[in-house]
Order: C-alpha cells, then structure tokens, then sequence
C-alpha cells in the first residue's frame, strides 16, 4: 500500500517552502533597502555638515585657515550622538587639519575630486561612513583646491535600518500570517465536497444503490458520475439476480406442488392402479424438475465461469454435423423435420470451447422442437464467408410477438406460451454461451412465420497439421 | 608672595595626607583615578565611596587638565576613571573612542543634557562668576553684569589698571572653554577682552590662586572664577564678594567617564554610578560645594537651589559635539591669535 499523503499538509508543506524561499528573498531585498534608506537620510546630514565646514574655509596671507564651526560638527554627530571625524587636505598634500587620521586613499580622493562621495569604510575598529568632496577656494595669493572629508559611526544608521527592517519584517510576518489563515479557510472550504462525499457515501447503508444526489465542483463531478454508474450496474445486477430467484422459486414450486397433490391424491386411495398412475406423473414430473434444476445449475456455472480456458480451434461445419446425426436418431425428434445447410466454405474453424458450443447447439435444438408445432420444418443453418461465420436455427413455427423478441433470452422467458414443458433456460444459456465466444444471440421472426436464432463468429486458422 | 608659598605648602601637604589616608584601605581591588578636581574638596565623596567599597583601594590622582588629558591617552598605563572639567577635551577623549559606555541605572536616568554616547558625564554644576574685593565698591558700583564689567573696565581704568585678573586661555583649558563659550554668545565678549587688555589684565592658570591675588590684595576684580572654589573661599574670606553675573552666569560640568581600556573596569563603573548616583550627588550637595545636577537631592549645592538662588539665567556649557570644535587646532590658533589682538587693540594712545 503506498504511504498515505495528505491534501492538507501537502498543502500546508508548499506553502511553507514558498513562503521560506520568497521570505528569505524579501528579507534580504528589506534589509539591503532599510540599509539604503537610513544612509540616504543621513548622508544628508554629512553634505550639510562639510557644506558649513566648506563654506568656512579661507585663504587669508595665503595660509589655508579654517575656524571650525561648531554647527557643522553638531549636524556630523545627529540626535545619536556619533563619534565624529573630519580631515582636510591641500591638494598638494598639506594637511590643514584633522581630528582623525581616516584611512583616505588616493583612489577614494580621485573619486572626490569628480564630485561629492560617500562610502562606508572602517576606522579604529569600527564601520563608519564618509563623504568627501573638493572645494575650490581662492584667495588673493593662493587658488589651490582642498579636500575635505567628514565622517561618522554608523550607530544611527543601525539603528533607523534596524527599525525599517523590523517594520518590513512585522508587515511581510502579518502579510504570512494572513496569508496561512486564508490557505487554511481556502483548504477547509475546498475540502468540503470531499468531506460531504464521504459523508454521504458512508451514510449509505449496504443495500442502497441508487445514484448520489450531491452539489460537488465540476472538477468532482466526475467522480460522482463514475460512482453513480457503479451502483447503477450493480442495481441492475442486484435486479436480475433477485428476477432469477423469484422466478427459479417459482418454477420449482409449481412441479413440487403438483407432487404433493398427486401424492395426497394417491394416499387417500387404496387402489394399487392409482398408486401406479400417480407413480408415472411423481416419476414424470420429478424428471422434469430434475432437468429444470440441471438446466439452471448450467446456466449458474456459466455466468460464474471464468473467461475462456479450453479455447482451441475447432470445426464448426463438424460438430454440426454430429449433433444433428445425433439428434435425428432420438425419439423426440420423430414430429419434426430436422435439417442442416452448410452454405460456407468448408471446413469452417472457429475459436472455441467444444463442450460449450455442444450445449449451445443442443439447446437451441431443444428450444426449437418444444416451441413449435409437430411437423416443423427446422433447419440448422451456417452462412458466411472467408471472415466470419453465422450459425442460425430456423424454424416455420409461430413465431412471437414483436415485443418479446428482446426478452427471449432472460431465464425463464417463454413469450408468453404455457403450453410446453419447456424451463424457459435454453436461450438464457446460449446467450450465455455465445457471449463467453465474444458474440450475442439474435433472435428475430421471419417472414411470412417462423422464428430465427442465430449468433455471428468470426473464422480463425486451420490448427497447424490438424487441417489435413 | 610668601603667604601664597604657605598656602601652597599648607594644600601640597593636605594633599599627601589625603593619599596616605586612601593608602591605609588596601584592598584586592585597585581603581586609578585621574582627576582635575581639588582632591580636599572631593574627599567627603571619595571617602563615602571607600567606605561603601572597602575592598577597593582608591588611588585618587590630583592634576591638571592638560596633565589628565595626556595621561588619558597614554596606551601604556590607562587609568580607570578620568575626570575634569576641561569639557572639550573630555568630549574630544570620548569621540576619539577613549570612553567605554556606563551600563547602569543611574546613567540611563542620567539627564541627557548632562551626558553624551552615555560614556560622560556632567556630575557638577558649578557656575562662572566674577569675585571682587570689598574696598571696589567704595570706588566705584560693583559689576552684577558683564555690561558692568565692561563699564567699569572703561569709565574706572586708572583704578582698575592692572588690578583685573582672569582664566589664562593659553594655561588652562578651562579658562580657554570659558572664552570660547563667551565669544559665542555674543561678540561683545570681544569688547571686554580689549578692555581687559587695556586695563593690562593679569591671567591665571587657576582659581584658586586668582582667589588668593584677591584676597592679597593684588587684585581687586576677578572674572571667569570657578564658583565652586570661589563659594567657599568667601566664607573665609569676608573681604571677598562673589557675584554671579545677572545677565548670563555660565556653568561649568566636571565630566567623568570610564576609560575604555580600564584595567579595573568593575571597580571604574561601580564608581561612576556612585558619583551619579542620590547617595554620592547628597554628599556633592551637602559637603562639597560643586553642586548636585540631580533635581531629587537636597542639600546647600544643588542645581535647583542655584537657579531659585539667581534665576534662570544659569547656561550650562551644552555637552555636545559642537564643544570638539573648541579643540580643534586650527580654531584655537586662530582664536589665540585673535585673542592677542583684541588685547592689543586698545592701548592707550598716550602711552
């Protein structure tokens, strides 16, 4: 048996591997973003910090000389009260002044000199951020660019992405959080035809078969027609079995009570010639029950049967031929006029179980000679060509009514005649019969009277050596 | 001059008593200490402190500001807690990265105006005042205003000609933030910089011997005196005034802060919280005349007790970024070079 899987943590599994995979991407994108936020706000600051600084800078007797102010400073440390750092250079390489010896490159003051820059670096064991930039002062004596560069801890920094960060984690952790509960009221609520199927189909009692009446999704719907044409086939199997029983009850009541009166009968009386006539009708009638229950054990074993197992090439025209030899030299056969027509080409093969198509064409023999009138003319036909092959047995009886024509072949189906002592088994068992050869038994009246019977097989190769 | 040499002596000697008198408690723990604060002024909060710790051994040094800030930044021998009343350059250590922030109660609940990074912080308020001698008055109104001052400075020069004393901004970094922070204000601080130099003004590394021109008779006006020391002095010295000016009064904050490779940091931040704690700011109040910052202690020296005393005209120095600028080189340079100029600029053309 495999592993049992449910809908509901498969579900439940993708979920989780989407949200881990596209949380962990929206993670990283929110704090690299927090990150840019908080450095955008405060690069601000840096700018307006060496803008003042720069805007204070002159070039009096020219000497470089700058009187710090003391604004520019408190803008670099902002309300987190960073550790601040400045650094200014002469372009020929004078420093002017400086509280910290920033680790500045030649590259980054390259980059300067092409315009204001910030960038993160690090300095006595912390990350700090710097801004650099060139100013072009002049003076009366000296006109030479200075550059100056402001910095501070990332302390602020940290901080406001931290919250930024914490503000898109709490909104995508609510956004998961809505997310999973609506999965949650989507699976419960999609689940829920399922859940009132098997409701309904465990309500069922055993018996009950008629088709479920449910409001499903197209997507199931589907599956409630499959399982309605399951109970379909089985109401009607159920049916016909119980029509088989009803009705094989009822034909062996009818000889077992003409036992029992005729028994009574004898009992009453003293006369040994009534015992001996009412031992000929017990003797008579018990053969007849006799070959009814015969009759409808064959038919039993023969829709019990598996599929063909004795299957072998045969010929047709052959057996035919036998069974009509051995029915003209029985004594029932004395009223009637039997006779046989091969009208295809001989010797016809056919795929088949000997015994079976010996029953078949017994009892449609037999059917024929009880169902019509003494002096009959009944004729065991087989027509075809190089493919397939008809096996028919007509007759010039009288024929039945037009609606009863479908209904010759359920068990105990006479079309309408109580005349004979027939079981109403025969056609019931060649039908049988011709469905276990992958054919179906046609009954049909003909014209001007008479009744055919006749079921189409298909011609197979000679058995090799056996067709000599 | 030889009563100033005996005072000196006198204070040398109290000096070396109070260090053999922390000498005595030797405990397993040592905490260096390198202060600019008047060890005998301190002693009743360092005492309380020995007492509460006794297994701390206390080596309190006694130096001045430039001394305290070079030893700070000495790598080889860092000492555990700095204190000194050289702002700038105490904000200068801590942006520099000499500071290591204080973990405790008593900084979180630390008023943010008196503390920076949480590594300093401002336990004194101590304000600026101007000292005179009794017999000014009887020449001339005494100053309660730096207007005043500059009246005086230009109506009464003959009498004052070289009896003003003032901080050194050269010598003392107090002196030099006091200046600074004046010249911010307003630019008319530079008018009574000129007329002091008119009126050929003496200057001093100290208070304390600014107090003791005074009381010799040397001087008869002093400007930009530590109120702290000069408070106390007057209490002795009757013929001494001390007025807090009634324009603006700055107010100067002694800074403490636990240095960053301190080689007993339990001991150095148990100390800190205990300067900022109720029980050490009491005893600032009570027996130490530098003033509580704290608004929930009572005693002579407090901070609100000043402001109901004078008004509200007290401006405590701002601890913030914007004092790293005083110790910027270059702008000392050139206020030093200003300094001298405006000194300069008006001498007496008789002269």
């Amino acid at each position: 048996m495999p592993p049992r899987t449910s809908l509901k943590r498969r579900l439940t599994l993708w979920l989780v591997v989407i949200v881990a995979g596209l949380g962990t991407l929206l993670l990283i994108e929110a704090y690299t973003s927090a990150r840019k936020a908080a450095d955008r706000a405060m690069d601000g600051q840096l700018e307006a910090a060496s803008l003042t600084i720069a805007e204070s800078l002159q070039w009096p007797e020219g000497n470089p000389t700058l009187e710090m102010p003391a604004s520019a400073l408190q803008i670099l440390a902002t309300r987190w009260q960073e550790r601040v750092f400045y650094w200014l250079q002469a372009d020929n390489g004078t420093t002017i002044t400086q509280n910290a010896d920033l680790p500045i490159t030649e590259a980054m003051r390259a980059e300067a000199r092409q315009g204001p820059v910030y960038l993160d670096a690090r300095y006595d064991g912390q990350p700090i951020r710097l801004s650099g930039r060139e100013v072009d002062s002049a003076g009366w004596d000296t006109q030479e660019p200075v550059q100056l560069w402001v910095g501070h801890t990332r302390h602020g920094r940290d901080l406001l992405a931290r919250e930024l960060f914490r503000k898109s984690a709490t909104r995508f952790a609510a956004m998961v959080l809505i997310t999973a509960a609506l999965v949650g009221i989507a699976m419960h609520t999609m689940l829920a035809p399922l859940r009132r199927l098997r409701q309904a189909l465990r309500d069922r009692r055993a018996e009950e078969n008629s088709p479920l009446m449910l409001d499903v999704p197209r997507e199931m719907q589907e599956l409630v027609e499959t399982l309605n044409r399951l109970f379909a086939d089985q109401r009607h199997h159920r049916d016909a079995l119980l029509r088989f029983i009803a009705d094989a009850s009822h034909q062996l009541k009818t000889p077992l009570a003409g036992l029992q009166s005729t028994s009574e009968l004898a009992l009453t009386s003293h006369e040994p010639g009534v015992w001996h006539q009412a031992l000929v009708t017990v003797h008579d009638s018990a053969g007849r029950t006799s070959r009814l229950a015969g009759q409808m054990l064959s038919l039993t074993r023969l829709q019990h049967l598996g599929p063909l197992h004795e299957c072998q090439p045969l010929a047709l025209d052959q057996l035919m031929r036998e069974i009509t030899v051995d029915w003209a030299d029985r004594q029932d056969s004395r009223d009637h006029d039997l006779g046989l027509a091969i009208e295809a080409p001989a010797p016809v093969w056919v795929e088949g179980e000997s015994w079976a198509l010996r029953e078949l064409l017994n009892n449609l023999i037999d059917n024929a000679f009880r169902y019509t009138p003494p002096g009959s003319e009944i004729t065991l036909a087989l027509r075809g060509d190089d493919a397939w092959v008809t096996l028919a047995i007509e007759d010039d009886g009288p024929g039945v009514d037009a609606e009863s024509l479908d209904r010759l072949t359920r068990p105990f189906e006479r079309g309408h005649r109580q005349d004979t002592h027939g079981s109403g088994l025969g056609l019931a068992i060649a039908d049988s019969i011709a469905g276990r050869h992958g054919s179906r038994l046609e009954v049909s009246n003909r014209a001007p009277r008479g009744l055919r019977v006749c079921l189409t097989l298909p011609r197979c190769q000679p058995p090799e050596g056996g067709a000599g | 001059m030889t009563r100033q040499l005996h005072l000196g002596l006198g204070l040398m000697l109290s000096l070396c008593l109070g260090v053999g008198g922390s000498g005595t408690a030797r405990g397993a723990e040592r905490l260096i200490i390198e202060a600019a604060l008047d060890r005998q002024i301190v002693e009743p909060v360092l005492a309380a402190f020995a007492a509460e710790n006794p297994q701390i051994d206390l080596d309190y040094r006694d130096r001045s500001t430039l001394e305290v800030d070079r030893r700070a930044r000495d790598p080889e021998s860092p000492p555990d807690v700095v204190i000194s009343s050289a702002m700038p350059w105490q904000l200068a250590l801590s942006n520099d990265g000499m500071a290591q922030p204080l973990d405790a109660p008593e900084a979180d609940q630390w008023p943010a105006w008196a503390k920076w990074r949480n590594e300093v912080f401002g336990f004194t308020f101590e304000p600026v005042v101007m000292a005179y001698r009794l017999e000014l008055a009887s020449h001339m109104p005494p100053p309660e205003t730096h207007r005043d001052l500059l009246d005086l400075l230009t109506h009464y020069r003959q009498w004052l000609d070289g009896r003003v004393v003032s901080y050194s901004p050269r010598e003392s970094g107090v002196g030099y933030t006091l200046f600074q922070q004046d010249a911010r204000y307003t630019p008319r601080a530079w008018d009574l910089i000129a007329a002091m130099g008119a009126a050929n003004v003496d200057f001093e590394a100290t208070t304390q011997r600014m107090l003791e021109g005074l009381s010799d008779g040397r001087y008869w006006l002093g400007y930009n005196l530590l109120g702290s020391y000069a408070m106390v002095w007057a209490q002795s010295h009757p013929d001494i005034i001390v007025q807090v000016p009634n324009d603006y009064s700055l107010v100067m904050m002694r800074m403490a802060f636990v240095h960053r490779d301190a080689p007993h940091p339990a001991a150095a931040r148990r100390f800190v919280s205990f300067l900022l704690s109720q029980r050490g700011q009491h005893i600032l109040a009570g027996q130490t005349p530098l003033f509580s910052v704290r608004d929930d202690v009572v005693g002579p020296y407090t901070a609100q007790r000043l402001r109901d005393q004078v008004g509200d005209h007290l401006y405590p120095i701002p601890i913030n970024a914007t004092l790293l600028a005083f110790v910027d080189p270059l702008r000392r340079q050139a206020f030093l070079r200003r300094w001298d100029r405006e000194l300069q600029i008006l001498e007496p053309p008789e002269q």
